[in-house]
């Protein structure tokens, strides 16, 4: 099995160091590059071509999540973990809006980190345990604040069987396959579930399926 | 060494001081002294002003009154002397007539009865030379001695005609008349002309007198009139000097005092500048810094445990892991209680909604966020809103037990109009005015902007801040380290709360 070509992106050199260390030890891991801005991001991911970069939100010269949406706008195959201090969801909402796949906080566990690589290498998303309750707990207590219904009760058992496939990162083809169903069906789901949840977007979609706990 | 040091030290200290605060020697050098005199001097002047003029005046006229009187008694007293003398000179007159008539009478009844007509002119000259020598002028003293005694004499020598027979009268009565009576009549007559002459120039005297006394009086009212002019005009001068004064005293007081207000504002704008900064700073330090060590240290303990160490050493090793992670999660709370970091990285409304989620989180209060906003606030705006925002909404969970709050924030009119609304127990502004909302209202004023609040015991409370849209930002943003590009502000608002 081929190497999972890694790059660190953050511009604490000691919080590095000890990433790469924690990494390298990792059967299957590489780590090809460390950047300690946005801007070298940007170069590394363009001369490495990592399979992942593990990506701080707050540097110089460029923020992380203004990094991610060149890299993956430039590099689709890459996956982009962003690995931060701030667990407040305007900052996992923006992320995954740039392309991130996975989102972890700074006191993650090192199995948190190799789930959510070995996440983003497959087209998965990964949520810290942590970042996943707290947002299910600001979903909870906002539904509570606005006395709405849940909308999630408006969807058929297809369409949330579909809504979490797609939360998790499978592409309608992957989803069409796996239920046998018509690529056309399956797009037909995906628009009445984004319809129904009042979503817009892919990403809006996952972190809704965060703060369900339909997925982690 | 050291004085130089102090010296430079308080120079600067100085230089930077609002005027307000500078030493109170050079503030009020009029004391208690200026505030009772004037008044003091003022009653005193303005009332022997008008005491001399009311005393100049009673004078003139007393002074006037007595003129008159004066006047009055000098012409009947004249009148009376004239008719006195004219009596007299009647008298002697009509004596003569009756001398003539009883000499030429034929028969000596008719003769006494003319001698006791003459009889009764003699007592009424001597009753009228009485009177007139009642009131003399000296002067006229010897005439009148002559007159008197020709008068006497005269009479004496009627009396001898009064015994004359009817022939003796016929026989002496042309010699008498003639030689005796006549001449007699005549320097009588004389004399009654000096006397009357006399008593013209004692008229004209007492008119002199009188000129005098009018002379004078004008002179006395002339002074008056000086003294009183000379008088007001001073007291006049002496006012005005110090209202002129009182006057610059009020519009340099009012000047400072404006300008103290003007430096108390500006200093009160650059500490709320200050402390925003020193915020935004410890944030970001205790953020990117702090919380960075705390997250390295998990790093390499979770390092070390990879190192398959022994369960003593594990057991240390998962305790540091725990002070670490507890460590870091207090230091992110307090960098986000110092200023949101989703403030300057992605604008107000996400920062706003943190806040509504937080203090959700904290007290129960259910906190609906909406806003109507296009483009980028100015960082001075963003911050103001925010600060408003944070502790409104802390008052309607602390104070007012408000279960619901909305917030809104949107433009109208060229404003940036903030309300902030709850179900709360509510206040009377009138009289509650916390260190809370003074805060408020002095962040609005410093953007220019007005603050209000509608509140009644039992009604909830709305406040309201609108900020002028189109201020520039008093100090050009600093550049941040951070370059948040393609993030539009606001643009997920639908997402949150």
């Amino acid at each position: 099995m081929a190497q999972i070509r890694i790059l660190l992106a953050d511009d604490h050199n000691i919080l590095r160091d000890g990433m790469r260390l924690l990494l390298e030890r990792q059967p299957g891991f590489l780590v090809v590059g460390e950047a300690a801005d946005g801007r070298e991001t940007l170069q590394l991911a363009q001369d490495q071509s990592p399979d992942v970069v593990i990506m701080d939100i707050a540097m110089p010269n460029m923020n992380g999540i203004e990094a991610t949406r060149r890299i993956v706008e430039k590099h689709p195959k890459i996956g982009v973990v962003i690995l931060s201090m701030h667990h407040d969801e305007s900052y996992v909402i923006r992320s995954l809006k740039a392309g991130a796949r996975a989102y972890l906080l700074k006191d993650a566990l090192k199995t948190e980190l190799i789930s959510a690589i070995h996440a983003v290498v497959e087209g998965r998303s990964f949520f810290s345990p942590k970042v996943s309750r707290i947002l299910q707990e600001d979903y909870i207590q906002a539904l509570g604040r606005k006395d709405a219904d849940d909308s999630y009760e408006l969807l058929t058992g297809r369409e949330r069987e579909i809504l979490q496939m797609v939360a998790e990162g499978k592409t309608n083809k992957e989803v069409a396959n796996t239920l046998s169903l018509s690529l056309y069906t399956v797009d037909t789901h995906r628009t009445h579930i984004l319809q129904k949840l009042n979503l817009h977007s892919v990403p809006e979609l996952i972190l809704y399926a965060v703060r369900k706990g339909i997925i982690s | 060494m050291i004085p130089v040091f102090c010296s430079r030290f308080y120079l600067r200290e100085v230089w930077f001081r609002p005027a307000a605060e500078l030493p109170p020697h050079a503030v009020h050098y009029t004391g208690g002294r200026m505030r009772q005199r004037p008044g003091v001097v003022l009653v005193a002047g303005f009332g022997g002003l008008l005491l001399i003029m009311a005393a100049a005046e009673v004078g003139t006229l007393l002074f006037l009154n007595g003129l008159r009187h004066n006047d009055t008694t000098l012409q009947a007293r004249f009148l009376s002397r004239n008719r006195t003398l004219e009596r007299i000179r009647s008298n002697i007159y009509l004596s003569g007539t009756f001398v003539r008539d009883s000499l030429l009478a034929p028969e000596q009844s008719g003769a006494q009865a003319q001698l006791a007509a003459l009889d009764g002119l003699r007592r009424d000259s001597e009753r009228a030379l009485a009177s007139y020598a009642a009131a003399l002028e000296p002067e006229e003293a010897a005439p009148f001695q002559d007159l008197r005694a020709q008068i006497d004499a005269y009479w004496k020598v009627l009396d001898r005609t009064f015994a004359w027979t009817a022939d003796e009268r016929g026989k002496y009565r042309y010699a008498f008349f003639y030689e005796e009576l006549v001449p007699r009549r005549t320097s009588m007559l004389q004399i009654a002309d000096r006397i009357e002459a006399l008593n013209e120039d004692a008229l004209r005297r007492g008119g002199v007198k009188l000129g005098d006394l009018f002379g004078r009086l004008q002179l006395g009212l002339l002074a008056m009139i000086a003294v009183t002019l000379l008088g007001g005009v001073t007291l006049a001068a002496l006012t005005i000097f110090h209202i002129l004064k009182l006057e610059g005293e009020v519009q340099r007081r009012l000047n400072e005092s404006v300008l103290s207000e003007a430096s108390l504002q500006e200093l009160s704008a650059r500490l709320v500048r200050a402390q925003e900064e020193e915020r935004r700073a410890l944030s970001r330090e205790l953020h990117d810094e702090i919380a960075q060590a705390f997250s390295a240290v998990l790093m390499e303990a979770e390092n070390l445990l990879d190192l398959d160490p022994a369960p003593e050493v594990r057991a240390h090793l998962d305790s540091i892991r725990g002070v670490a992670e507890k460590g870091m999660n207090e230091i992110r709370n307090m960098a986000l209680l110092l200023r949101p970091s989703m403030l300057d990285d992605f604008g107000l409304l996400p920062a706003l909604e943190w806040q509504a989620r937080e203090i959700g989180k904290r007290t129960g209060l259910r906190v609906r966020v909406s806003s109507e906003m296009h483009g980028e606030l100015p960082e001075e705006h963003k911050i103001c809103v925010y600060r408003v925002v944070q502790e409104a909404l802390n008052n309607c969970a602390q104070h007012a037990q408000a279960s619901a709050a909305q917030v809104s924030v949107r433009h109208a009119d060229g404003q940036i109009v903030v309300t902030v609304q709850d179900d709360g127990s509510g206040f009377d502004p009138e009289r509650v005015r916390g260190l809370g909302l003074l805060g408020m209202e002095e962040r609005a004023r410093h953007l220019g902007g007005t603050f209000h609040i509608d509140s009644r015991p039992g009604r909830g409370t709305v406040l309201r801040v609108a900020l002028p849209r189109d201020v520039a930002p008093q100090e050009p943003e600093p550049s941040t380290e951070l370059l948040w590009t393609g993030v539009p502000y606001g643009a997920d608002s639908h997402l949150a709360g």
